[in-house]
């Protein structure tokens, strides 16, 4: 499985960033700097979308006791603050040319950047427990507490006055002119599977790690 | 569902409730602490000292730019109140009348000194030819 | 839509003088993503080998 959908991510984001970047128009205000967004946009949403992911997780392993939704948490955490981090870092570029600066404590600046931190958090809380099981458990209800940091994320845009821009695409539509909305659009799916495909690797490695000593995992390996 | 797992259910629920809870109150009550900018209204209300370093922010009101050597004027509007301002300094490639920016300086004698001068652009995308049919629809 | 938005290579590299900015975005970015795939292979393939060692000596 993994490798399909490796070589389906990686394809479609391929094709995503090279036609956004080399085939798509220039903005008519931002120029050419604009060519970000192929990378900036799909990192912000998968930024927060994985955490709706692990926030799920959370739910199935404190109610259920599900011990592989735990283990999910835990791998897909370092995921999280990697794209979290790209989101961030993708940002504070593009705002050089465009804003004249590259950090301001904006409202969604800073709710992106407190996600960023609660993944830190999240993988540290889990580390500093010996006993896995009730590490397990307290990293869980960390993740619900922090799930209200995702609609102020959201909604920080038009809560509070930001230097950065509102919301381009919604359920309403998009902002967008089409010639450009579909390579981004090619790009969230190609980096949605790549992803997905680094987060079956890391489960691999955190499932293994974990159950070493169990006879399944010898007779697996 | 198993009981202990309804008892589980709303323990996490509660948890939940109350830290959201407890967060939005914090939002709430920093709610104008976390506006990046004035804008110029709130400004002129709030009654700024001339000694404190301020950000505020608007649109650059249509054909109020006029430059002399480095220095730059302008009128700001949140299409209420308008501020005049006066920078010294190169701008940012997207500030241009019509057009959000967001200014951090001192308010004194009725000017707004800025110091750095930020461009705020919109969520519109679109090529330079759309944009210039759409100025003549 | 399908023409190529730069005439020369140059272009392509300089974009109007943002080409330093999205060049840099990009090549950080995929730096990062490559760097996390190989590092997690790493260590999967070393954990695999650990408990091969065990296996056997157990």
């Amino acid at each position: 499985m993994y490798p399909y959908l490796l070589f389906i991510g990686i394809t479609t984001l391929m094709i995503g960033w090279i036609w956004g970047v080399l085939y798509a128009p220039e903005d008519f205000q931002q120029g050419n700097s604009y060519r970000i967004i192929f990378l900036h946009v799909p990192a912000s949403i998968f930024a927060q979308t994985i955490y709706y992911f692990m926030s799920i997780c959370a739910l199935m392993h404190i109610v259920w006791r599900v011990k592989l939704a735990a283990y999910l948490i835990k791998s897909a955490a370092p995921i999280g603050a990697m794209i979290t981090f790209i989101a961030l870092f993708s940002g504070s570029i593009w705002g050089i040319p465009t804003w004249g600066t590259w950090w301001q404590w904006d409202a969604r600046i800073t709710s992106t950047l407190i996600l960023f931190i609660m993944y830190l958090g999240i993988l540290t809380l889990h580390g500093s427990f010996s006993n896995l099981e009730k590490a397990d458990r307290l990293m869980s209800i960390l993740v619900i507490v922090g799930v209200v940091n995702l609609p102020i994320i959201k909604k920080s845009v038009d809560w509070w006055s930001t230097l950065h821009q509102p919301a381009s695409i919604s359920t309403s539509g998009s902002s967008i002119d089409p010639s450009m909305l579909m390579p981004l659009l090619i790009s969230i799916v190609g980096l949605g599977f790549t992803l997905i495909s680094l987060g079956i690797l890391s489960s691999r490695l955190y499932i293994l790690n974990r159950e070493k000593n169990k006879k399944w995992v010898l007779e697996h390996v | 569902m198993l009981q202990v797992r309804k008892n589980r259910l709303w323990k996490i629920f509660t948890i939940f409730l109350v830290s959201s809870g407890g967060v939005f109150l914090i939002l709430f009550s920093l709610n104008s602490t976390l506006d990046l900018f004035y804008t110029p209204s709130e400004m002129l209300e709030a009654d700024i000292k001339p000694e404190y370093r301020i950000k505020l922010g608007g649109m650059v009101k249509n054909g109020s730019i006029k430059r002399k050597g480095t220095a730059t004027n302008f009128l700001v509007t949140d299409f209420v109140k308008e501020v005049p301002v006066t920078f010294n300094g190169v701008t940012p490639d997207l500030f241009k009348e019509d057009s959000g920016v967001v200014m951090l300086g001192y308010y004194l004698d009725g000017i707004f000194k800025a110091e750095e001068i930020f461009a705020k652009h919109d969520e519109n995308y679109m090529p330079p030819e759309l944009s210039f049919e759409e100025e003549k629809i | 839509m399908f023409d190529i938005a730069f005439n020369t290579f140059d272009e392509i590299i300089n974009m109007k003088g943002h080409g330093i900015y999205v060049w840099l975005v990009y090549s950080i970015s995929i730096l990062i993503i490559v760097v996390s795939f190989t590092i997690t292979r790493m260590r999967i393939k070393n954990i695999c080998k650990r408990i091969n060692i065990n296996n056997a000596s157990g």
